[in-house]
């Protein structure tokens, strides 16, 4: 009977236990993160998404603000979502992010971005590229202190494409592109179908996805001439053209050239590849290079920070603006410093994958900062699977891309 | 009387943790967006949002266009598909599994589970370049062993939703399998004794002694089974509309179709109420699927 009795009440005490620790553990992600103390070094915190050799790069040149100011990097996955749920608030935005340029008209939309100008002065901005200042800057503010920028090159293996082969002009491409496509290999191939990559074809022939005023641009004649231009490359080249297809063609020696960005050069050296980069080909008929899209990377300061921590964050932008950074980044990672004064060190200049960076740099278009690119990457892919792929009309394609476009950028409001 | 309700109290009180984790974590974010469906919270207002009363509601209706509805048919279409090669592939495996003294019972069950390790991402993408890739695929492989030219899977709209489906099943099949065996087990052996003194063929034991025996057990996995597979977005959009990947098939589930018309405008509130729409459509679904499982 005691025994029937003590168990009924150890099991009661038992679930009351358990009852108390889950609402224990339930509750503790309710709890604040402690407000910083006024006094003592300040930190700062940047959310960023690099390599570690760039972040560490970052991390040095940074540590010799200690002990004033104390700058953690912290590695974030989903960086921008989490900015989008979060940028706002104080306990849980970082100070300041390390990301590409495309998502600041996002986020100064949004309220959550304090201009760079309010801790630089102009004279040190204008040591940047200008391209890479045309990408940092919306609504005529600069929001980014552009560290380096990447940009698509135009690569080629010489064991199969030697130096004088190198086409300087599209039709040689396609020449070329005739001439080796057989067997299992291929002249060229690229992302054909991607619009980041296709995006350069569409630039040549002055067309735009998204025009400077907000407005696509995918039923322009310049686009519908680029396009069909387009499509007799495209018929050289495998149907699935995307990154896992390409990349591995031009790995295994199966695809002479290619279009691709500075991330691919390491596995492509990797893999035994004697590498060649080159300008990217003219276009005969516009006298214009296939001109990519270029990404700069830089440091954005959040509006939290820039009200509290506005001297601590001055001086964490003046120790990146030094032109080490940049020299410090292309010698780490090859990036391509977006401070014109780093193309003077002889390290850098000897480096030809940063320096085709910078060449390509003169006629890349900055991927646009609006937020109605944010519907533009899909609709602009699906006019080229249309083309490209399914073998469409590309003026009746062309035509409801835009019209899908419109709808969807009115929908955006 | 007083003790009962004092046992219904105490009930309540130590699971309690539980209904305030459904709560936060279920009822709390449904009702939030229907909130936020009735607001203008996009990029533009993201922290001064307004009531907009039924504007996106009435925004909503222009996405469930001929385009919606036929991504609504090929849903039904494909969960019914889904569901059918599913269950029989599923019985039929069980039943191998079941037979008296088969001796690689256990290794062909951690065999058949191994799907269902595999994060869903990855085994997707190693079925669309391993398996479908033109250039690489091993189906493609073959093809040219045998001196035929290479198909692209993943372009025709029927060829592309036969290879959704086959990934389908391949995903989906161990959890089937998993419930199916334990049902199986859970029939009572003497049943099939007395059927085969009887006579009774496998057909006849599995129509009339096993099917009716295990329905009741597997029917709460079946219908989870159903949502999950009517609300699927991972395997059509990963193998045919991945953004740098497409295929150029249009085989849109609702899913997939709200995502490419509403999701990416960054518009919450009218996304808020695209989701809310889809919320109820599937709501109904459960109803009728729960009546006729009444009616039974």
């Amino acid at each position: 009977m005691f025994r029937i009795h003590f168990g009924r009440l150890s099991k009661r005490f038992a679930a009351g236990f358990l009852c108390l620790t889950m609402m224990v553990f339930l509750l503790a992600g309710c709890s604040r993160q402690e407000q910083e103390a006024d006094e003592g070094p300040v930190t700062i915190t940047i959310w960023h998404d690099k390599e570690e050799e760039v972040a560490a790069v970052l991390q040095d040149a940074l540590n010799q603000l200690a002990p004033d100011i104390i700058v953690k990097l912290e590695r974030k996955d989903g960086l921008t979502d989490s900015l989008k749920m979060v940028g706002n608030d104080p306990n849980a935005a970082p100070d300041m992010y390390f990301f590409a340029h495309d998502k600041i008209g996002v986020y100064a939309e949004m309220g959550i971005l304090a201009p760079i100008t309010e801790f630089l002065e102009q004279d040190v901005l204008d040591g940047c590229i200008p391209m890479t200042l045309e990408a940092a800057s919306y609504k005529g503010e600069v929001y980014q202190l552009p560290l380096y920028f990447e940009t698509l090159l135009f690569m080629y293996n010489r064991r199969y494409m030697k130096d004088e082969e190198v086409p300087s002009t599209t039709e040689e491409l396609y020449t070329y592109m005739q001439e080796n496509t057989r067997g299992g290999h291929y002249g060229f191939v690229e992302q054909h179908s991607t619009a980041y990559y296709a995006a350069g074809w569409l630039h040549a022939f002055d067309g735009y996805i998204l025009k400077e005023d907000g407005e696509p641009g995918l039923g322009d004649e310049a686009v519908l001439r680029a396009l069909e231009y387009h499509k007799k490359f495209v018929e050289l080249m495998p149907v699935e053209g995307e990154y896992a297809t390409v990349n591995t063609l031009f790995r295994e020696g199966k695809a002479h050239s290619t279009i691709g960005g500075p991330w691919l050069v390491a596995a492509v050296r990797e893999a035994g590849i004697d590498l060649g980069i080159a300008s990217m080909p003219v276009v005969e008929e516009t006298g214009k290079p296939i001109s990519p899209y270029s990404g700069v990377q830089g440091v954005h300061v959040l509006r939290v920070a820039a009200e509290k921590k506005h001297d601590a964050v001055k001086k964490v932008l003046e120790a990146l603006a030094d032109d080490s950074v940049g020299t410090s980044m292309a010698r780490a990672s090859g990036c391509a410093p977006a401070r014109i004064s780093c193309y003077d060190d002889p390290q850098v200049a000897e480096d030809d994958m940063v320096m085709a960076m910078y060449e390509t740099a003169q006629n890349a278009e900055p991927m646009p900062n609006m937020p109605e690119m944010d519907v533009m990457w899909t609709v602009a892919e699906k006019l080229l699977v249309d083309v490209n792929m399914s073998g469409k009309d590309v003026r009746s394609s062309a035509e409801d891309a835009q019209e899908q476009a419109l709808k969807l950028i009115q929908q955006m409001r | 009387m007083k003790k009962k309700s004092k046992n219904t109290l105490w009930a309540y009180l130590c699971s309690s943790p539980s209904l305030i984790l459904i709560l936060l974590i279920i009822i709390f974010p449904i009702l939030y967006t229907a909130y936020i469906s009735f607001t203008n919270m996009n990029v533009y207002h993201w922290f001064d949002f307004e009531f907009v009363g039924l504007k996106n509601y009435r925004d909503a209706l222009f996405v469930f266009d001929s385009g919606f509805l036929s991504a609504l048919l090929r849903t039904v279409l494909w969960t019914v598909v889904s569901m059918i090669l599913q269950l029989v592939i599923a019985f039929v495996l069980a039943s191998l599994l079941n037979i008296q003294n088969f001796r690689g019972r256990r290794i062909y069950k951690t065999l058949l589970m191994i799907p269902w390790a595999m994060p869903g991402y990855v085994s997707i993408l190693l079925w669309k370049t391993g398996m479908f890739n033109s250039q690489f695929g091993l189906l493609n492989q073959w093809l040219e062993k045998l001196g035929m030219n290479p198909i692209r899977f993943l372009a025709g709209d029927v060829s592309a939703f036969i290879c959704c489906s086959v990934v389908n099943l391949w995903l989906a099949l161990p959890f089937m399998i998993m419930i199916m065996d334990g049902a199986l087990q859970a029939v009572d052996r003497s049943c099939y004794e007395s059927a085969v003194l009887d006579g009774a063929g496998w057909f006849q034991r599995a129509v009339y002694i096993t099917i009716p025996a295990i329905r009741q057990i597997i029917a709460p996995s079946v219908l989870i089974t159903v949502f999950t597979t009517f609300k699927q977005f991972d395997v059509v959009y990963l193998l045919t509309c991945q953004s740098g990947a497409r295929t150029g098939a249009n085989i849109h589930t609702i899913l997939t179709y709200a995502y490419e018309n509403a999701f990416i405008t960054n518009n919450y509130g009218y996304s808020s109420a695209i989701s809310i729409l889809i919320f109820v459509i599937l709501i109904g679904f459960s109803l009728l699927t729960g009546r006729r499982k009444k009616e039974r």
